[in-house]
Protein backbone atom coordinates (compact mmCIF):
# COMPACT_ATOMS: atom_id res chain seq x y z
CA UNK A 1 0.00 0.00 0.00
CA UNK A 2 0.97 3.37 -1.19
CA UNK A 3 0.60 5.52 2.10
CA UNK A 4 -0.15 8.41 0.07
CA UNK A 5 -4.19 9.87 0.53
CA UNK A 6 -4.71 12.68 -2.17
CA UNK A 7 -4.30 12.13 -5.69
CA UNK A 8 -4.03 15.44 -7.18
CA UNK A 9 -3.00 19.31 -5.49
CA UNK A 10 -5.77 21.59 -7.33
CA UNK A 11 -4.65 24.94 -5.63
CA UNK A 12 -2.67 26.42 -3.03
CA UNK A 13 -2.54 29.43 -1.33
CA UNK A 14 1.06 29.49 0.48
CA UNK A 15 0.29 30.08 4.21
CA UNK A 16 -3.93 30.24 3.57
CA UNK A 17 -5.42 27.57 2.22
CA UNK A 18 -5.07 24.06 -0.16
CA UNK A 19 -7.45 21.84 -2.08
CA UNK A 20 -6.72 19.12 -3.81
CA UNK A 21 -8.86 15.55 -4.30
CA UNK A 22 -8.58 11.79 -3.85
CA UNK A 23 -10.55 9.25 -5.69
CA UNK A 24 -11.11 6.14 -3.92
CA UNK A 25 -10.99 3.05 -6.19
CA UNK A 26 -12.18 -0.48 -5.09
CA UNK A 27 -8.44 -1.43 -6.06
CA UNK A 28 -7.04 -0.05 -2.77
CA UNK A 29 -5.04 -2.36 -0.84
CA UNK A 30 -7.11 -1.97 2.19
CA UNK A 31 -10.58 -3.35 0.77
CA UNK A 32 -8.63 -6.51 1.03
CA UNK A 33 -10.06 -6.76 4.61
CA UNK A 34 -11.86 -3.86 5.22
CA UNK A 35 -14.49 -5.77 4.72
CA UNK A 36 -14.77 -9.01 3.06
CA UNK A 37 -18.60 -9.21 1.90
CA UNK A 38 -18.80 -5.20 1.70
CA UNK A 39 -16.57 -2.62 1.17
CA UNK A 40 -16.29 0.29 3.13
CA UNK A 41 -13.48 2.74 3.12
CA UNK A 42 -11.99 2.98 6.53
CA UNK A 43 -12.80 6.21 8.33
CA UNK A 44 -8.48 6.77 9.69
CA UNK A 45 -7.99 7.13 5.91
CA UNK A 46 -10.38 9.98 5.54
CA UNK A 47 -8.04 11.92 8.38
CA UNK A 48 -5.01 11.00 6.92
CA UNK A 49 -6.12 12.53 3.47
CA UNK A 50 -6.75 15.38 5.04
CA UNK A 51 -3.80 15.51 6.86
CA UNK A 52 -1.28 14.50 4.09
CA UNK A 53 -2.82 17.36 2.11
CA UNK A 54 -2.78 20.55 4.98
CA UNK A 55 0.56 19.17 5.96
CA UNK A 56 2.24 19.83 3.01
CA UNK A 57 0.52 23.02 2.70
CA UNK A 58 2.76 24.10 5.69
CA UNK A 59 5.61 22.80 4.50
CA UNK A 60 5.26 24.31 1.00
CA UNK A 61 4.47 27.78 3.20
CA UNK A 62 7.81 27.38 5.22
CA UNK A 63 9.75 26.64 2.05
CA UNK A 64 10.53 23.06 2.58
CA UNK A 65 13.11 23.98 5.63
CA UNK A 66 10.97 21.88 7.76
CA UNK A 67 8.94 18.63 8.49
CA UNK A 68 5.75 18.25 9.99
CA UNK A 69 3.92 15.97 12.08
CA UNK A 70 0.83 15.56 13.34
CA UNK A 71 0.11 15.78 16.75
CA UNK A 72 -3.53 16.37 17.86
CA UNK A 73 -6.57 15.97 16.12
CA UNK A 74 -10.00 17.08 17.36
CA UNK A 75 -13.60 17.47 16.38
CA UNK A 76 -13.22 14.89 13.77
CA UNK A 77 -16.09 13.27 11.50
CA UNK A 78 -15.85 10.99 9.07
CA UNK A 79 -18.52 8.47 7.09
CA UNK A 80 -18.88 5.20 8.64
CA UNK A 81 -20.34 2.90 5.48
CA UNK A 82 -18.38 4.71 2.46
CA UNK A 83 -18.35 2.01 -0.91
CA UNK A 84 -15.71 3.05 -3.38
CA UNK A 85 -16.50 4.53 -6.37
CA UNK A 86 -16.75 8.39 -5.47
CA UNK A 87 -14.29 11.73 -5.86
CA UNK A 88 -13.54 13.87 -3.06
CA UNK A 89 -12.78 17.08 -2.84
CA UNK A 90 -10.43 17.87 0.00
CA UNK A 91 -9.49 21.75 1.34
CA UNK A 92 -7.47 22.63 4.11
CA UNK A 93 -6.75 26.02 5.65
CA UNK A 94 -4.22 27.28 8.38
CA UNK A 95 -5.02 29.07 11.29
CA UNK A 96 -1.94 30.20 12.14
CA UNK A 97 1.50 28.81 11.73
CA UNK A 98 5.40 29.57 13.64
CA UNK A 99 8.52 28.02 13.45
CA UNK A 100 7.51 25.37 15.60
CA UNK A 101 3.97 24.51 15.50
CA UNK A 102 0.74 25.29 12.72
CA UNK A 103 -3.16 24.80 13.50
CA UNK A 104 -5.32 24.37 11.13
CA UNK A 105 -8.67 22.67 9.70
CA UNK A 106 -10.13 20.55 6.82
CA UNK A 107 -12.60 18.86 5.26
CA UNK A 108 -13.79 16.32 2.59
CA UNK A 109 -16.65 16.93 0.04
CA UNK A 110 -18.67 15.09 -2.60
CA UNK A 111 -20.63 16.58 -5.19
CA UNK A 112 -20.67 19.61 -3.12
CA UNK A 113 -21.42 17.81 0.20
CA UNK A 114 -19.29 17.63 2.93
CA UNK A 115 -18.43 14.02 3.94
CA UNK A 116 -15.82 14.64 6.78
CA UNK A 117 -13.82 17.14 8.40
CA UNK A 118 -11.25 17.71 11.18
CA UNK A 119 -12.13 20.81 12.99
CA UNK A 120 -8.76 21.32 14.95
CA UNK A 121 -5.41 19.77 13.91
CA UNK A 122 -1.93 20.71 14.90
CA UNK A 123 1.40 19.66 13.53
CA UNK A 124 4.63 19.94 15.12
CA UNK A 125 7.60 21.31 13.22
CA UNK A 126 11.40 19.48 12.90
CA UNK A 127 14.12 20.99 10.40
CA UNK A 128 13.90 19.79 7.55
CA UNK A 129 17.64 17.25 6.71
CA UNK A 130 16.81 17.66 3.12
CA UNK A 131 14.44 21.10 1.77
CA UNK A 132 15.92 20.09 -1.82
CA UNK A 133 14.53 16.49 -1.25
CA UNK A 134 11.48 17.50 0.03
CA UNK A 135 10.58 20.13 -2.56
CA UNK A 136 11.25 17.08 -5.22
CA UNK A 137 8.78 14.82 -3.23
CA UNK A 138 6.38 18.02 -3.51
CA UNK A 139 6.42 17.91 -6.87
CA UNK A 140 5.94 14.25 -7.58
CA UNK A 141 3.16 14.24 -5.10
CA UNK A 142 1.67 17.21 -5.67
CA UNK A 143 2.38 18.23 -9.08
CA UNK A 144 4.58 21.01 -10.69
CA UNK A 145 2.86 23.45 -10.81
CA UNK A 146 2.41 24.35 -6.88
CA UNK A 147 6.73 24.58 -6.56
CA UNK A 148 6.73 28.28 -7.10
CA UNK B 1 -1.25 -5.58 2.04
CA UNK B 2 -3.78 -7.11 4.38
CA UNK B 3 -5.46 -4.15 6.27
CA UNK B 4 -5.03 -6.27 9.65
CA UNK B 5 -3.46 -3.82 12.48
CA UNK B 6 -4.03 -6.35 15.34
CA UNK B 7 -1.60 -8.77 15.69
CA UNK B 8 -2.72 -10.55 19.00
CA UNK B 9 -5.72 -10.07 21.65
CA UNK B 10 -4.27 -10.20 25.08
CA UNK B 11 -7.26 -9.94 27.25
CA UNK B 12 -10.88 -8.96 26.67
CA UNK B 13 -13.41 -8.54 29.33
CA UNK B 14 -17.33 -8.55 27.78
CA UNK B 15 -18.38 -5.17 27.40
CA UNK B 16 -16.09 -3.18 29.07
CA UNK B 17 -12.36 -3.41 27.99
CA UNK B 18 -9.67 -5.36 25.61
CA UNK B 19 -5.95 -5.65 25.33
CA UNK B 20 -3.87 -6.62 22.35
CA UNK B 21 -0.76 -6.28 20.47
CA UNK B 22 1.00 -4.62 16.86
CA UNK B 23 4.27 -5.38 16.63
CA UNK B 24 5.33 -2.92 14.42
CA UNK B 25 8.05 -4.52 11.35
CA UNK B 26 10.26 -2.82 9.06
CA UNK B 27 8.40 -4.61 5.74
CA UNK B 28 5.44 -2.69 6.57
CA UNK B 29 4.45 -1.58 3.14
CA UNK B 30 3.11 1.77 4.81
CA UNK B 31 6.49 2.82 5.88
CA UNK B 32 7.90 3.26 2.39
CA UNK B 33 6.17 6.48 2.18
CA UNK B 34 5.67 7.87 5.59
CA UNK B 35 8.41 9.05 5.20
CA UNK B 36 11.10 8.61 2.94
CA UNK B 37 14.46 7.89 4.34
CA UNK B 38 12.94 7.73 8.21
CA UNK B 39 10.42 5.34 8.36
CA UNK B 40 8.00 6.04 11.43
CA UNK B 41 4.36 4.57 11.69
CA UNK B 42 1.35 6.44 11.04
CA UNK B 43 -0.60 7.91 13.64
CA UNK B 44 -3.65 7.08 11.75
CA UNK B 45 -2.41 3.45 11.45
CA UNK B 46 -2.18 2.89 14.95
CA UNK B 47 -5.74 4.84 15.62
CA UNK B 48 -6.69 2.10 13.17
CA UNK B 49 -5.59 -0.82 15.05
CA UNK B 50 -7.26 0.60 18.04
CA UNK B 51 -10.75 1.04 16.26
CA UNK B 52 -9.66 -2.63 14.82
CA UNK B 53 -9.27 -4.01 18.52
CA UNK B 54 -12.69 -2.11 19.25
CA UNK B 55 -14.55 -4.10 16.60
CA UNK B 56 -12.86 -7.39 18.55
CA UNK B 57 -14.60 -5.96 21.46
CA UNK B 58 -18.12 -5.78 20.04
CA UNK B 59 -18.03 -8.76 18.33
CA UNK B 60 -17.04 -10.73 21.28
CA UNK B 61 -19.61 -8.89 23.60
CA UNK B 62 -22.70 -9.69 21.12
CA UNK B 63 -21.52 -13.13 20.86
CA UNK B 64 -20.15 -11.66 16.85
CA UNK B 65 -23.60 -10.18 15.93
CA UNK B 66 -21.80 -6.61 15.78
CA UNK B 67 -18.80 -5.11 14.85
CA UNK B 68 -17.79 -1.36 15.41
CA UNK B 69 -16.92 1.43 12.45
CA UNK B 70 -15.88 4.97 13.54
CA UNK B 71 -17.45 7.76 12.89
CA UNK B 72 -16.20 11.01 14.96
CA UNK B 73 -13.05 11.33 16.85
CA UNK B 74 -13.38 13.60 19.70
CA UNK B 75 -9.92 14.15 20.27
CA UNK B 76 -6.69 12.05 19.61
CA UNK B 77 -3.15 12.95 20.67
CA UNK B 78 -0.38 11.58 19.35
CA UNK B 79 2.73 11.61 21.60
CA UNK B 80 6.13 10.24 20.52
CA UNK B 81 6.92 7.68 17.20
CA UNK B 82 6.71 4.27 17.01
CA UNK B 83 9.31 3.17 14.91
CA UNK B 84 10.05 -0.57 13.00
CA UNK B 85 11.26 -2.93 15.99
CA UNK B 86 8.57 -1.57 18.39
CA UNK B 87 5.92 -3.72 19.97
CA UNK B 88 2.37 -1.61 20.27
CA UNK B 89 0.45 -2.63 23.47
CA UNK B 90 -2.83 -1.65 22.54
CA UNK B 91 -6.00 -1.78 25.26
CA UNK B 92 -9.62 -0.20 24.17
CA UNK B 93 -11.98 0.80 27.48
CA UNK B 94 -15.75 1.49 26.85
CA UNK B 95 -17.92 3.50 28.49
CA UNK B 96 -21.91 2.56 27.69
CA UNK B 97 -23.78 5.74 26.95
CA UNK B 98 -27.39 5.40 27.26
CA UNK B 99 -28.15 4.69 23.55
CA UNK B 100 -25.85 1.83 22.97
CA UNK B 101 -24.69 2.98 20.04
CA UNK B 102 -23.47 6.18 21.48
CA UNK B 103 -20.61 4.89 23.23
CA UNK B 104 -16.98 7.15 23.89
CA UNK B 105 -14.04 4.91 23.81
CA UNK B 106 -10.71 5.69 25.20
CA UNK B 107 -8.03 3.87 23.65
CA UNK B 108 -4.53 3.90 24.35
CA UNK B 109 -1.43 2.53 22.80
CA UNK B 110 1.91 2.51 24.28
CA UNK B 111 5.49 0.69 23.72
CA UNK B 112 7.82 -0.34 26.75
CA UNK B 113 4.68 1.27 29.11
CA UNK B 114 5.26 4.80 27.54
CA UNK B 115 2.59 6.39 25.88
CA UNK B 116 2.38 7.05 22.71
CA UNK B 117 -1.22 7.74 21.61
CA UNK B 118 -4.69 8.21 23.33
CA UNK B 119 -7.93 8.56 21.53
CA UNK B 120 -11.28 9.29 22.22
CA UNK B 121 -13.95 8.14 19.93
CA UNK B 122 -17.33 6.73 18.69
CA UNK B 123 -19.02 5.00 16.04
CA UNK B 124 -21.58 2.63 14.78
CA UNK B 125 -22.12 -0.55 15.40
CA UNK B 126 -23.28 -2.63 12.64
CA UNK B 127 -24.63 -6.22 11.83
CA UNK B 128 -21.31 -8.20 11.78
CA UNK B 129 -22.86 -10.68 9.26
CA UNK B 130 -23.40 -8.03 6.76
CA UNK B 131 -19.93 -7.20 6.19
CA UNK B 132 -18.02 -10.60 7.05
CA UNK B 133 -18.30 -13.93 7.48
CA UNK B 134 -19.21 -14.31 10.81
CA UNK B 135 -17.71 -18.12 11.57
CA UNK B 136 -14.77 -17.12 9.32
CA UNK B 137 -14.24 -14.25 12.10
CA UNK B 138 -14.94 -16.20 14.59
CA UNK B 139 -12.19 -18.91 13.85
CA UNK B 140 -9.82 -15.75 12.84
CA UNK B 141 -10.60 -14.62 16.38
CA UNK B 142 -8.86 -17.57 18.27
CA UNK B 143 -5.96 -17.41 15.94
CA UNK B 144 -5.93 -14.05 17.17
CA UNK B 145 -5.74 -15.12 20.99
CA UNK B 146 -2.99 -17.99 19.93
CA UNK B 147 0.18 -17.90 22.43
CA UNK B 148 -2.00 -15.80 25.40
Amino acid sequence: MRLLFYDRISDLVVGESIRGTKTFCLSEEYFRKHFSRRPLVPGVIFIEAMAQLLGWLVIRSHDFRLSAVMSLIEDVKMPPDLRPGFSAEISGRLISTSKSDSLGSAKMSVDGVEIASIGRIIYVHSRAGDPAGLRALFGYYGGADWME
Amino acid sequence: MRYLLVDRVTAVESGRAIEGVKNVAMSEDFLEFHFPKNPIMPGIMLLEALVQLTGWLEAVSSDFKKWFLVSRVLKCSFYGFVIPGDRVELSVGCARAPSKDLSVYTGIAKVNGKRRLKAEYQGNLVDLETIEEVEEQKRFFEILKRGV
